[in-house]
């Protein structure tokens, strides 16, 4: 028998080995990149550390300094109201337009297909253009109020509208969550409707009887992803108002990556970012236990 | 080598003349300039990985955080250090460049700021330059003033938040030093910080704080433009570095103007020398970078008076070295330059605070000054930040004392 005659053995790999190299190098991203930095943020949280020079325990030290921070409490007020704003309008918005676009008017593939447009300019260039239109003295949007007889205010400039505007810029890209709506809305069984209509209702009270309780996981799902996402605002504030005027805008992230990149206090820096996830996970969790109350999950007892 | 620098376009090019000058130079090194946006946060993350480039240019506030944290070679560190003398440098630039009594650095130009006026502006109310006393300044710049009936401002005599780049600078030009590094006390809430934010404030008051950040708005990204306020004669005087020389050149040759030292309280002592603050690009070698000895020799070019003044030169800067050559103010880029030489050199003129916590207390007052311009009491919010650096300095005096800088 010659060499090329013998059967070729072929080792059997336990399936989960194999899952296991398959999967390699999304796990080797998820430790490297994700589960280690994690966990020496924690570690950096208690101490004083500058990335150029070894890190000194000092304890809680940084979490106490927060106390005592004004910065932090302004940071962390401004970085509430613009998830309440960016969530709140936000998901009253995307939903009305998504409840519009299933009206099957003609032209509603092309609107569609305008307001998830948005979603795909990144957010430095949106930022930056809306930074213009937001112009007091030679924006668009002066401009245009200006035709009708309102003289607008300083959108940037006057801390009163600064954050308004930045809210405005993140509501600019609420394209992903109509086109979620929009699926769930098809996903509504038709039959409810018809009952509903042999009943009498009418559209609003359809919409809320019906409508709004049969897609309510998916508001969930998506309130639940605004609020992480607005905790975590950088890039607009950033480019458009720089935190100002007088930190009106200056939000919670931006106060960390100052804190880590700018002022060489990593250690603090850490301990922000810990208490930042701690007020996402508090966030989250109250509109989880809201949605168990109001969510209604079909099939479900 | 490698070498991170910030500059791009005419003063990346002229960095690249000097690195062209020194690879022909000699044949045992190689310097490859690479422009880095953001380069302090880069720098501070390279340095920190334990992969820093050979070379690195960064600003003279960081070199109080990079040479406590021991992040870059000190000079008397090399085979060759008493080749590098401090001596050949103006006075603020050697304070610069010097922390704890060590020098850390080369100088790579260094910078004041200056009052530009658009002497065209100025004749239409009777002046040839800006007044020297600031109540004769603020009375011309209210003349020069234009709004319209809706008290839009079309043209603006001066404001202090154009460019906006430099709160503090108002205190420094009334005397205030922000810092004393003997004591480590913050110093900002004091009378003449307070009478400087007094001054911002009245300028706000007399033409309105919606109008005036309206008009400021309407510039946040124009500078180095022909849409810069100064350049497009929309306000005719301006705070702003030697470096504005260059841009009115390119985008507005016909500009007629001048530049004075910024003018003073008509109380100021020694009210002939010129206030302003003195700055400065500072070139540095990190610690752990793979060719520190041949970067050192790098570095010891670039200092020559020769190249430096190429550098000032083109950078439209005036001369950091003790010592300036006849020829440096021949076909100089800016015509103005000896002005800024002038700020520079005088002894009233001011470096800022060398402590590592400087750019968060610059942020901060960045903060009041905000808020005394939206009307708030300036007394009250400098003695926040006051309050808020002071902590800060503290912190950082406990952890100097119970671990020392690194060795």
């Amino acid at each position: 028998m010659t060499s090329a005659d013998r059967p070729i053995r072929v080792r059997r790999v336990h399936p989960w080995l194999l899952g296991v190299a398959w999967t390699s190098p999304w796990l080797v991203g998820l430790v490297v990149f994700l589960a280690v930095p994690v966990l020496l943020s924690l570690i950096y949280g208690f101490t004083e550390y500058s990335l150029i020079e070894p890190p000194i325990p000092v304890g809680a030290a940084n979490y106490r300094e927060m106390l005592g921070d004004g910065l932090f409490w302004r940071v962390l007020a401004n970085t509430l109201l613009y998830t309440v704003l960016a969530v709140g309008i936000g998901t009253v918005l995307s939903l009305g337009i998504a409840v519009a676009l299933e009206q099957r008017v003609p032209g509603s593939d092309l609107v569609r297909a305008v307001v998830f447009l948005p979603t795909v300019v990144p957010v430095v260039a949106a930022s930056l253009a809306w930074a213009w239109m937001f112009s007091a003295e030679s924006g668009l949007i002066n401009t245009l109020l200006a035709h009708v007889g309102i003289r607008g205010p300083d959108w940037l400039g006057d801390g009163r509208w600064a954050m308004l505007s930045v809210v405005i810029v993140g509501l600019w890209g609420i394209g992903s969550q109509v086109v979620i709506y929009a699926a769930a809305l098809r996903d509504v069984p038709r039959q409810l409707y018809d009952a509903a209509a042999i009943d009498g209702a009418t559209p609003i009270g359809r919409f809320f009887r019906i409508t709004l309780p049969q897609i309510s996981p998916t508001v969930l799902f998506n309130v639940v992803m605004s609020i992480i996402w607005s905790i975590q605002v950088f890039a607009a504030p950033l480019i458009m108002t720089k935190g100002g005027p007088d930190n009106a805008t200056l939000v919670y992230s931006l106060y960390v990556y100052r804190n880590a990149f700018e002022y060489g206090r990593m250690g603090y820096a850490s301990a922000l970012a810990w208490v930042q996830f701690l007020v996402a996970l508090i966030l989250t969790g109250m509109a989880l236990w809201l949605g168990r109350r109001l969510v209604h999950y079909r099939g479900a007892s | 080598m490698l070498y991170w620098e910030k500059w791009t376009g005419r003063e990346g090019a002229a960095i690249q003349r000097v690195i062209d000058r020194y690879n022909e130079s000699q044949h045992h090194a190689w310097v490859h300039r690479v422009s880095i946006a953001d380069l302090p946060a880069k720098a501070m993350v390279a340095i920190g990985g334990g992969d820093p480039p050979d070379l690195v240019g960064l600003f003279s506030f960081n070199v109080p955080h990079y040479a406590e944290a021991r992040a870059v070679m000190a000079m008397d560190e090399f085979a060759r250090s008493d080749e590098f003398d401090l001596d050949r440098y103006a006075p603020h630039v050697r304070d610069i460049l010097t922390h704890e009594g060590r020098a850390w650095g080369g100088i790579n130009t260094c910078s004041t700021s200056a009052l530009f006026f658009n002497r065209t502006h100025l004749r239409e109310i009777g002046l040839d330059a800006p007044p020297r006393t600031l109540d004769a300044f603020d009375e011309a710049a209210a003349a020069l003033t234009v709004t319209d009936a809706t008290g839009r401002i079309q043209r603006a005599g001066f404001l202090q938040t154009l460019p906006g780049w430099w709160p503090y600078l108002w205190a420094l030009i009334f005397d205030c030093p922000l810092y004393d590094p003997a004591t480590h006390r913050a110093i900002i809430a004091d009378d003449r910080a307070i009478a400087a934010m007094h001054w911002v404030q009245e300028t706000a008051r007399r033409l309105g704080v919606g109008a005036t950040r309206a008009f400021s708005g309407a510039f946040p990204r124009t500078y180095h433009s022909a849409q810069d306020p100064f350049i497009s004669e929309r306000v005719s005087m301006i705070l702003q570095g030697p470096w504005l020389s260059a841009f009115i050149r390119e985008h507005n040759p016909a500009l007629d103007w001048g530049c004075v030292p910024m003018p003073l309280p008509a109380d100021a002592p020694e009210p002939h020398l010129a206030r302003g603050m003195v700055e400065g690009d500072v070139l540095m070698i990190p610690r752990g970078c793979p060719h520190p000895e041949e970067a050192f020799d790098f570095l010891l070019f670039t200092q020559l008076r020769e190249n430096q003044e190429l550098l000032a030169k083109v950078h439209g800067k005036g001369s950091p070295m003790r010592e300036i050559s006849d020829s440096f103010r021949e076909g100089h880029t800016n015509p103005e330059v000896t002005v800024f030489d002038a700020i520079a050199r005088s002894h009233r003129a001011r470096i800022l605070p060398q402590t590592r916590i400087w750019k968060q207390y610059a942020d901060m007052v960045m903060s009041a000054f905000d808020a005394v311009w939206g009307g708030e009491s300036p007394e009250s919010a400098l003695l926040l930040v006051e309050r808020r650096a002071q902590q800060l300095l503290d912190l950082d005096s406990r952890r100097n004392a119970a671990h020392g800088p690194n060795a």
